[in-house]
């Protein structure tokens, strides 16, 4: 397709000026040419040889002649970052991207897969229409008969063995709206068995951070990082996985001359930028940080007002780390002593000091603990809500933050609100539909209020004997919204998993690896879904903040967005009129504004409840009024005035309150209206500790109260000058403020609990009235509480040290064991016989190589989608396996030469290019996971659907990773494992 | 013109090539732990390119030699190849015709001292010229094409213009590529053919000092070929084979040799080339308006009886002898 | 118009390379820029993006045989698709190996050599921003006023692209103010003059 850019001739503009006046002196070939011009006659007809072969134009820019070009924008599809893309439409095809210098988040910038976005819509990889397996051949079908299909399928799966039977994986790439309507969807389905790739990647922070301080999320924003005097990273590499925070932290460094630490196992690109770089053994997280912690309690570098007035627990901490002398840490980590120090003394001594992290302190079966870790050291040194300071814990997926927070989730519903008859009630009432109905739709209430099975153990719900899946009956249907398998560990497990299943749906723009990794000839249907480009939506970036996304263009080929497809799903299975009660749905198009207002209308306890799409839109307007550092709006601004950029969440009260949003979580220095906060008091007001104590000669048992509450701690402007609990009708009362609210206001809370108002909580008052009237009074509407550094709820209430399932040092096992088996979310946890096996069978010796992996900047996730993009997969064309030279040399690897790795489960194997390099150190290797399409040496392009096979494939990383999950969340373990390499 | 320059260069090229080979030495400095430290030696452009010739480093994409981040000595090729090239190939060209021309004012044609005899001798059998003949043509169809490459934008392009010289110099370009495999065959055939012939022998130092037939005075004797015919041959086969070895080293870029490969095989070439162009003037000379009587033995490949009793004495009386010897004649009587 | 890329700033994420690849429609195997990293996993590890730096008196357009290479008034180094046979010439005079070539026909034989245009389209004969040019040469935003996309687009603003002085100026400035700098990578080699701060 030719098509030219003429619409852009008429804005000339300074630079163009000078082009166009050349005729004195310079040499332009036109003028060229002419001069040269003796007579070109006879010789010039051999002229315009094609043999030199000038490339053929694609759809690509310049436009049709005439044609009018339109400027959309919408967000980065392939990090938490939020980057704005700007793309040009000419005939509704997307031609060209523009930087947007307007949007404070990446003021222009993107990375390779930012750049490349118009590739992923594009792409002649996409999946163009349905197709199902029969017979091991792939049959072109029509959207209708699809949706009858399956639909048939699952309601003989549901008659038969229960709703818990099907399990729906959802995905961080959807929008907000997507991802609420997925898990309101399983919710109207009838199971909790709907889960999405913050499993694999976050949950572990967002368990370990909620239950340390309130919210589990970031609590400052990648601007904010330009504030830090100290950058510590440990287990991040953004220079791959976040490119443009990197402009952030690069900023931020060179302005204050910053110190920034990279702790990681591998010299990543971040850490060549690093100020300092510690190398340190995967998994040893925690045992790092308790050696940072001795020499802070040991020096006195810790903020002793700062954990009097608003840390709980800081004492038995004190003695847990008392425990990790110099030597013991040296011994555990191999960090010397020197540098332990050092780096501690920086992190307390240089405020404001921020911690960022990502997939390597999460991806372990200590991933909770380690986290947990993570903040006792913030808390401790007193680094949590300033600006410069906090956890900025950067996530991995476009909305994975988002996705999470709308409870694409085994253990919440939307916005967190858990699992309890509280908040199905809740969730009912916003929805309009009758509770009795909901729990009707469940096998029974106990399960109605159960953890699902997480993601990364679907495969294990479909294996296991009946009997240990607490559960009617195994999985049996995996219905699938954008989610890989390479993604998850232990691949040939889920290969035979796949293989049993009678139904496997896969919704997504491309075919990815579900659709080649089993020996299945049938019982698979993929659908077409369009990307996030092609329909309208919020998404929530790691920072909080929501951006609004607009269709670039139309879903290309016969794709369909995931609205319209769940609508249809949900009209095929009967409860497409309850479920789109409130939202609007015209010709099987369905409003995504509607479904943000839902989500406003319910979001109270997240503070999801104020960003309205039109507030939203009006902030992609005006991107270009943010700061850059703050990312506040100027306040006499008519449509953000006073905002931050994105309405981070928490967000409170109506639209119509215009609360500015939360750029700082916890931030005293501000008013909560003007997105100040506090700890949020989440765990009580007390907690009863039973304690023996010796009584006159006697042991008895004695019950200590501890308070919970801020101690003079308060957020600017606050009328509480001390902790308070969080806010109720009956608090409000207590203090004398229920006046404050409005009728209406008033009239909605009785409705809400007619039989005991004043147990209408900040969370659960649909008015907003409580929230209003708190924040009025300068008070947080969710208390002012202590954060936790004891977390008595979880496994490990003070974190604890624990070797990785499958260590390279089984002396250490001995003394620092995982947990003992135990069962969570429905199945069980054999991770101690594992390790204990493990050991006995001398493991280490045979897989003497630790394996850790990472991502790439060129892929995202799976990869699918950035495999299929022509501009990203030139340019990493094979999966590989970094290697130490050392090791290289004693097993005859050459640099790009083939190898085989090994793994220590399932005789695993895989076939793989070796990179020789001094990143990783002697005795680990690493690999990228975005791979799939190969499986233990075996190319399986054939078995994709033709011609939708994408560009590159690979051996995946997760064919080796072995057995390790987190007990609080189910997080899988595969940062540290245990592999051979041998030249193939 | 300037020789030492020219020296500097070959100097270069020939340092590159040494420390290709060398592995980087970049000085290592390791933190406490063994493990790198990032900020202890961040590498200035000006400190790598001090201890290397190029600053070359990883890039995962197929193409090796995207590897080369920036190699400085593309700028001295670029003056060699438009300074040195120029003007020593200019010189050395012109400089040849200007000696012949002025070898033939003072020499001029030798003519055959005795007259023609009128019997004819068989000096080159068909395949013989055959062989050279394409050796030959496809020599100058190279050296032309080749001269248009590097002097053409000079001389042609003025003339006829850019659009045409474009198409000129892209067949030009083609035309080389393709004749080059002419040449090699007949590079081969020669070499084989006339190998034995072309040894040396004693009586060359005769006829070395017996003038090499330019003094008229003087008779010098040789065999088949004369000292100055083996030096053509012997000459034409090394620069043949550099020409070749470079050429096809040029014709395949990049297949198992590096930036600095390709520059000096590029220089090989042009250098060799002129030479050999300034040899073969020399050779064309002597085989026409230099010696009467020359021509005809690759022309016809028959030569004049008295012409080789002058110029091959013991050539001719090899096949004369045999000839009586032998039942078939090799030489024939003219008319 | 000069390129200069802040190496401790370049974190090798290869935003210009795509973007270069999207706005120009390059073909896959022609790479008009690259990303190289230096020391890779060693102790001054640096990434340096590169592509054609618009050299003063560049050297591919003194060696071209048949001089279709040519600098604008603006410096920026542009060539000509109709008059190059593809010698590779430039490749070899290019201190950055900028020029690529698509592969045709039999042996390693080149087509016309491709490179970097600035984002300047071709400067002639083809009118500027039309699809004759795009095809040939890609994008010509220079026209629109606006900066290579490459540069526009660099995650860190580590690629600096426009008016020498003030790329040079906003180097100086950066370095000062954060006390260190690896240099202006090929400055020397490309314009005859570094960065001095």
């Amino acid at each position: 397709m030719l098509i030219k850019r003429s619409e852009r001739h008429r804005s000339r503009g300074r630079l163009a000026g000078l082009q166009a006046d050349k005729s004195s002196g310079s040499l332009d070939r036109r003028i060229f040419l002419k001069r040269a011009g003796v007579t070109t006659g006879a010789l010039a007809v051999l002229g315009n040889l094609r043999l030199g072969g000038i490339r053929k134009a694609e759809a690509g820019p310049p436009p049709p002649a005439g044609a009018e070009v339109i400027t959309r924008k919408n967000v980065c599809t392939h990090c938490s970052v939020g980057c704005s893309v700007i793309a040009l439409v000419a005939n509704g095809v997307w031609i060209g991207q523009e930087p947007d210098y307007d949007s404070p988040i990446n003021r222009g910038s993107h990375c390779c897969k930012g750049a490349a976005v118009r590739d992923d819509v594009l792409s002649q990889r996409r999946l163009r229409y349905p197709v199902k397996l029969v017979n091991g051949k792939w049959t072109r079908i029509s959207w209708e008969t699809a949706i009858d299909e399956i639909g048939d399928k699952l309601l003989q799966i549901r008659e038969k063995s229960g709703p818990d039977s099907v399990y729906w994986l959802g995905s961080a790439k959807f929008t907000n709206e997507a991802a609420y309507l997925n898990r309101k969807f399983a919710a109207f389905w009838g199971t909790n068995n709907s889960d999405h790739q913050a499993r694999i990647c976050h949950s572990t922070t967002v368990t370990g951070v909620a239950n340390t301080w309130g919210y589990g999320a970031m609590t400052n924003s990648y601007n904010d990082i330009r504030n830090s005097k100290t950058i510590m990273l440990m287990g991040g590499n953004p220079a791959e996985a976040h490119p443009v925070s990197l402009q952030h932290i690069l900023e931020g460094q060179e302005l204050n001359r910053a110190n920034l630490i990279v702790i990681d196992p591998r010299m990543t690109r971040t850490a060549a930028h690093a100020t300092e770089y510690v190398r340190v053994r995967p998994g040893t997280h925690i045992a790092t940080i308790y050696g940072m912690l001795w020499h802070i309690f040991e020096n006195g570098w810790e903020d002793k007002e700062y954990l009097r007035q608003r840390v709980y627990g800081v004492d038995e901490i004190r003695k847990q780390v008392a425990k990790w002398t110099p030597q013991e840490v040296e011994r555990v980590t191999g960090l010397p002593e020197a540098q332990v120090k050092h780096i501690a003394e920086v992190f307390a001594k240089e405020k404001p000091a921020t911690l960022i992290w990502a997939m390597g302190q999460t991806q372990f079966a200590t991933g909770t603990a380690n986290v947990r870790a993570s903040c006792i050291l913030l808390l401790a040194t007193g680094n949590v809500g300033h600006a410069g300071d906090g956890a900025n814990i950067f996530r991995g997926h476009t909305n994975v933050q988002g996705a999470t927070d709308l409870g694409l989730d085994v253990t919440t519903l939307p916005l967190y609100y858990g699992l309890a008859e509280g908040g199905w009630r809740h969730w009912c009432g916003v929805w309009e539909v009758d509770y009795e109905w909901m729990k009707s739709r469940f096998p029974n209430k106990t399960l109605m209020e159960t953890p699902g099975i997480p993601s990364t153990r679907w495969f294990d719900a479909t294996l296991l004997p009946k009997d240990q899946v607490s559960q009617p009956d195994n999985v049996q249907a995996m219905f699938i919204m954008g989610h890989g398998v390479n993604t998850i560990t232990r691949m040939p497990e889920a290969k035979r998993g796949i293989e049993k299943l009678e139904l496997l749906v896969v919704c997504d723009p491309y075919p990815t690896a579900w659709s080649v990794l089993s020996d299945r000839k049938d019982g698979i249907y993929l659908l077409p879904a369009c990307t996030s480009f092609e329909m309208d939506g919020s998404r929530t970036a790691s920072n909080r903040s929501l951006q609004w996304g607009e269709k670039i263009v139309e879903p290309v080929f016969e794709s369909k967005n995931d609205y319209d497809t769940m609508y249809l799903l949900a009209r095929k299975l009967g409860f497409a009129d309850r479920m789109f009660k409130n939202i609007k749905v015209e010709n099987n198009a369905v409003s995504a504004e509607d479904i943000l207002r839902e989500i406003n209308r319910g979001g109270w306890s997240t503070g999801y409840c104020g960003q309205s799409p039109e507030r939203l839109k009006a902030h992609m307007k005006n991107q270009a009024k943010f700061d850059l550092v703050t990312m506040r709006a100027p306040k006499d601004d008519p449509e953000v005035g006073g905002d931050y950029y994105g309405l981070p969440w928490p967000c409170w009260g109506t639209p119509e309150f215009r609360h500015p949003g939360s750029g700082i979580l916890y931030n005293t220095g501000l008013p909560v209206k003007d997105g100040g906060g506090t700890f949020r008091a989440r765990f009580g007001v007390e907690r009863i500790v039973k304690r023996k104590v010796m009584e006159n000669g006697q042991e008895v048992e004695k019950d200590e109260h501890h308070n919970l509450l801020a101690e003079g701690s308060y957020s600017a402007g606050s009328e509480i000058k001390d902790g308070y609990p969080e806010f109720t009708l009956g608090v409000l009362k207590k203090v004398g403020w229920d006046k404050d609210l409005t009728p209406q206001e008033l009239e909605i809370i009785q409705r809400i609990s007619s039989t005991n108002p004043d147990a209408v909580s900040w969370s659960t008052d649909l008015s907003g009235g409580i929230q209003r009237v708190a924040i009025e009074h300068g008070c947080s509407p969710y208390g002012n509480g202590k954060a936790r550094m004891i977390a008595w709820n979880l496994p490990d209430p003070i974190p604890v040290y624990r070797e990785p399932i499958y260590t390279p040092r089984p002396d250490l096992v001995a003394d620092y064991p995982t947990l003992p088996d135990a069962r969570q979310f429905r199945v069980p946890n054999i991770g101690f016989t594992v390790q204990k096996t493990a050991v006995d069978r001398g493991i280490a010796k045979q897989f003497p190589l630790i394996l850790t992996s990472g991502r790439l900047v060129e892929y995202e996730g799976g990869g699918e989608e950035t495999r299929s993009n022509k501009w990203l997969a030139e340019l990493k064309q094979d999966m590989y396996v970094e290697i130490n030279p050392a090791d290289a040399v004693e097993r005859g690897i050459k640099d790009g030469g083939w190898v085989w790795v090994t793994g220590p489960e399932s005789s695993s194997k895989a076939r793989v290019k070796a990179l020789v390099t001094e990143r990783v150190g002697k005795g680990v290797a690493w690999m990228p996971y975005h791979f799939a399409g190969w499986y233990e040496g075996t190319d399986l392009r054939a078995k994709y659907p033709k011609g939708f096979d994408p560009i590159v494939l690979g051996e995946s990383v997760n064919t080796l990773t072995t057995y390790g999950y987190d007990p609080a969340t189910g997080m899988q373990e595969p940062k540290a494992t245990l592999c051979q390499i041998k030249a193939a | 013109m300037n020789f030492l320059a020219r020296i500097r260069l070959v100097a270069i090229a020939v340092m590159l090539f040494a420390i290709a080979v060398i592995a980087p030495a970049v000085a290592q400095k390791l933190g406490p732990d063994g493990a790198p430290d990032p900020t202890a030696s961040v590498t200035s452009e000006r400190s790598l390119l001090k201890q290397m010739p190029r600053a070359e480093g990883r890039i995962d994409i197929p193409d090796t030699k995207a590897g080369v981040l920036i190699q400085p000595a593309g700028r001295s090729w670029d003056y060699f190849h438009e300074v040195l090239l120029h003007w020593s190939g200019a010189i050395v060209l012109l400089g040849t015709i200007v000696l012949l021309g002025v070898a033939y004012l003072i020499i001029g044609k030798i003519r055959i001292a005795a007259g023609r005899s009128g019997r004819k001798v068989l000096r080159f059998k068909a395949f013989e010229r055959f062989s050279h003949w394409l050796t030959a043509a496809s020599f100058v169809v190279l050296g032309l094409t080749g001269l248009n490459v590097t002097f053409g934008k000079r001389l042609l392009l003025p003339v006829i213009g850019p659009d045409a010289f474009s198409s000129v110099s892209q067949w030009a370009k083609y035309i080389h590529n393709f004749t080059s495999a002419a040449f090699v065959v007949g590079l081969v055939l020669i070499t084989v053919i006339f190998f034995k012939d072309n040894l040396l022998e004693k009586v060359d130092i005769d006829w070395v000092k017996q003038g090499g037939g330019f003094i008229k005075s003087k008779h010098a004797p040789a065999g088949r070929f004369n000292l100055g015919e083996k030096l053509v041959y012997w000459l034409s086969l090394a620069a043949g084979v550099a020409v070749s070895v470079s050429g096809v080293l040029l014709l395949f870029p990049f297949y198992g040799t590096d930036i600095a490969d390709m520059q000096l095989a590029q220089i090989v070439h042009a250098v060799v080339a002129i030479l050999f162009i300034a040899l073969i003037l020399a050779h064309i000379y002597i085989g026409t308006l230099g010696i009467e009587g020359a021509f005809e033995a690759m022309g016809t490949g028959e030569v004049d009886l008295n012409w080789a009793k002058e110029h091959h004495d013991l050539w001719i009386a090899r096949q004369l002898a045999s000839k009586e010897g032998q039942r078939e004649p090799s030489t024939t009587a003219a008319e | 118009m000069k390129f200069l890329c802040d190496a401790d700033r370049c974190i090798d994420c290869n935003a210009c390379v795509t973007a270069c690849k999207n706005e120009n429609e390059v073909p896959w195997g022609i790479n008009r820029r690259r990303v190289v990293t230096i020391n890779d996993g060693k102790p001054g590890e640096r990434s340096v993006s590169m592509a054609c730096m618009h050299c003063t008196d560049a050297p591919c357009a003194a060696v071209c045989p048949v001089t279709c290479i040519f600098s604008t008034e603006d410096g920026v180094v542009l060539h000509s698709k109709d008059l190059c046979i593809g010698c590779g010439y430039c490749f070899y005079a290019c201190p950055f190996g900028a020029p690529q070539y698509p592969r045709v026909g039999n042996f390693g034989s080149r087509g016309k050599m491709d490179k970097c245009t600035y984002c300047a389209g071709g400067g002639g004969p083809e009118p500027s921003g039309s699809a004759e040019e795009f095809e040939k040469y890609g994008s010509n935003r220079f026209g629109d006023g606006k900066l290579p996309l490459c540069a526009e687009m660099c995650s860190t603003k580590s690629l600096l692209a426009g008016d020498g002085e003030i790329i040079a100026q906003i180097y100086k400035e950066r370095v000062l103010k954060r006390g260190y700098g690896s240099g202006a990578w090929g400055w020397k080699t490309a314009y005859h003059e570094d960065v001095v701060v």
